[in-house]
């Protein structure tokens, strides 16, 4: 097997308020792999993704793409994590796509036309030509969620880690978001109770609860798990459901 | 939900759209700096700047009505200043408005004091609204970038600019939700105390979002120092512009000062 591009290792965090967010928190995703991590709310789940980025000090060893997380390498780290936050308005901070998009690169010291050759790869990455000078207040939210995703690819990330993406998308939205996640090569990391947009996504999946890892496998066996879902607030995808009870209800 | 932008008409085009921002935003304040500049009492003067104004907005089509509006809503801040004016200033009374044992004195000299202060008030803001009308703000960020402005200072305005209307969205969601649930009545103590109440969760969710967009920044290597973006260069026409408007609002104060002593 290759050697893997992120691996976690017993990442542990505890809430100021006491509460325990994450309890030894083990595994790693190899080079090219499409992982979910699903659970509850509260499970955790966002609270790794930003563990992973350096935010939340948790204890444990994460390294990502040859380096280990530490207060030294975080920015190597994050560079190499691409990280997509859940609220688009949080992710685009520039007073313009083109800019926000640019931000990225141009913190990573690349020159300007090549500043410019990677917006305009991500943008058209994402499927938003020509939205350069656009103020992403004025986008639709399916737009500001491709934009969000831009900034990122942009970066060229190893690893690209999104927390939620299709949420209060609608459906049109949401199909084009996977469509895009499908075309894209990068290592990917989801985050979400969108089980049927993971169902079309990810190959392998992490389910999460109260902090833990509960099971860790092939998506096509634990999204078809009812009583492992179910015990885990969670329910089958609606597509898994449609197969396995084919009598419309009455 | 969506608010009128600031720079509504900013996104039009004329020969003063494609102006380069940072020599419209160097002549914006030579116009404010020479009306301000203007000797007490002297109109003509500020006449002469109202016309270059109209010719201004007349060439960058800024339809009236739309400046009328944003020029009223400054309105209460110039009465409540220049309102004192006819009352404080001794001269020749028009009126006299007896108030039980007092009587207000309204003067004749107050009276053009208080108009001259508001045409001034007018003039001024007139510029400035000018230039927002027909600069993108972002463009405007990027001129005061290259006039030397503090970068903490386009920053923070580009960080205003971005996440004003988001804030004004949440504020509006908070008050259907409030107005959902109370119909907009109520006691007048529990409606002041839930807008306090609205103030306070207010101020949470921006401090919340402030962590989060810091986050995402720090997420994409911000190490305190914000990627300078590229600049169309200013052409010989925005020279003109610009050197031209400081020379005549120069020559209007000098001969303001030398005419009227």
């Amino acid at each position: 097997m290759a050697e893997p591009i992120l691996e976690v290792v017993d990442v542990r965090y505890r809430y100021p308020t006491g509460t325990d967010a994450l309890c030894g928190v083990t595994f790693s995703v190899a080079p090219g792999e499409r992982v979910a991590i699903v659970g509850p709310n509260g499970a955790g789940k966002s609270t790794l993704l930003l563990a992973i980025a350096g935010f939340v000090p948790a204890t444990g060893r994460i390294r990502l793409g040859g380096h280990t997380l530490n207060r030294a390498t975080v920015r190597d780290v994050r560079r190499h994590l691409g990280l997509v936050f859940q609220d688009p308005d949080d992710q685009l901070f520039m007073p313009r796509v083109g800019e926000d998009v640019a931000f990225g690169p141009a913190t990573m010291g690349l020159a300007p036309e090549e500043v410019h050759a990677r917006v305009h790869e991500a943008l058209e990455a994402v499927e938003l030509e020509g939205y350069e000078t656009r103020a992403p207040y004025h986008l639709s939210v399916g737009e500001k969620r491709r934009a969000a995703l831009a900034t990122v690819l942009a970066m060229r990330p190893q690893v690209l880690a999104l927390d939620e993406p299709s949420a209060n998308l609608d459906p049109r939205g949401r199909r084009r978001l996977i469509g895009l996640l499908r075309a894209l090569s990068t290592t990917l990391l989801i985050v979400g109770h969108d089980l049927d947009l993971i169902m079309d996504v990810c190959d392998r999946t992490i389910l999460m609860d109260a902090g833990c890892v509960i099971a860790d496998g092939p998506t096509s066996a634990i999204l078809t798990h009812r009583e492992l879902l179910e015990s885990h607030g969670l329910e089958l995808p609606l597509a898994v459901a449609a197969r396995q009870t084919p009598e419309s209800p009455r | 939900m969506h608010h009128e932008m600031l720079d509504h008409f900013a996104a039009g085009v004329s020969p003063i759209h494609r102006l380069d921002p940072a020599a419209k935003t160097v002549a914006a304040l030579a116009v404010i700096l020479a009306t301000v500049l203007v000797g007490r009492d002297h109109f003509r003067p500020l006449i002469l700047l109202a016309a270059a104004l109209v010719i201004y907005q007349a060439i960058a089509r800024v339809p009236v009505g739309y400046t009328a509006r944003h020029l009223l809503l400054l309105s209460p801040l110039v009465l409540g200043i220049v309102g004192l004016f006819p009352l404080l200033e001794p001269g020749r009374t028009l009126w006299a408005i007896p108030l039980g044992p007092w009587r207000i004195e309204i003067t004749q000299a107050g009276l053009v004091r208080g108009g001259h202060l508001a045409a001034k008030c007018v003039l001024a803001s007139w510029a400035a609204f000018l230039l927002m009308a027909t600069t993108r703000f972002q463009d405007l960020l990027q001129a005061l970038a290259r006039l030397r402005v503090p970068r903490v200072l386009v920053i923070q305005l580009a960080f205003m600019y971005r996440y004003l209307w988001i804030l004004a969205d949440e504020v509006m969601r908070l008050r259907m939700a409030r107005a959902a649930r109370d119909g907009g009545g109520g006691p007048w103590g529990m409606r002041m105390r839930s807008r306090v109440d609205l103030v306070g969760v207010l101020f949470v969710r921006t401090y919340d979002r402030a962590e989060r967009v810091y986050w995402a920044m720090l997420a994409r290597g911000f190490d305190g120092t914000m990627p300078a973006t590229a600049t169309a260069p200013a052409r010989p026409v925005d020279w003109a512009f610009a050197a031209m408007t400081v020379a005549a609002a120069l020559l209007l104060v000098m001969a303001d000062r030398c005419l009227h002593g």
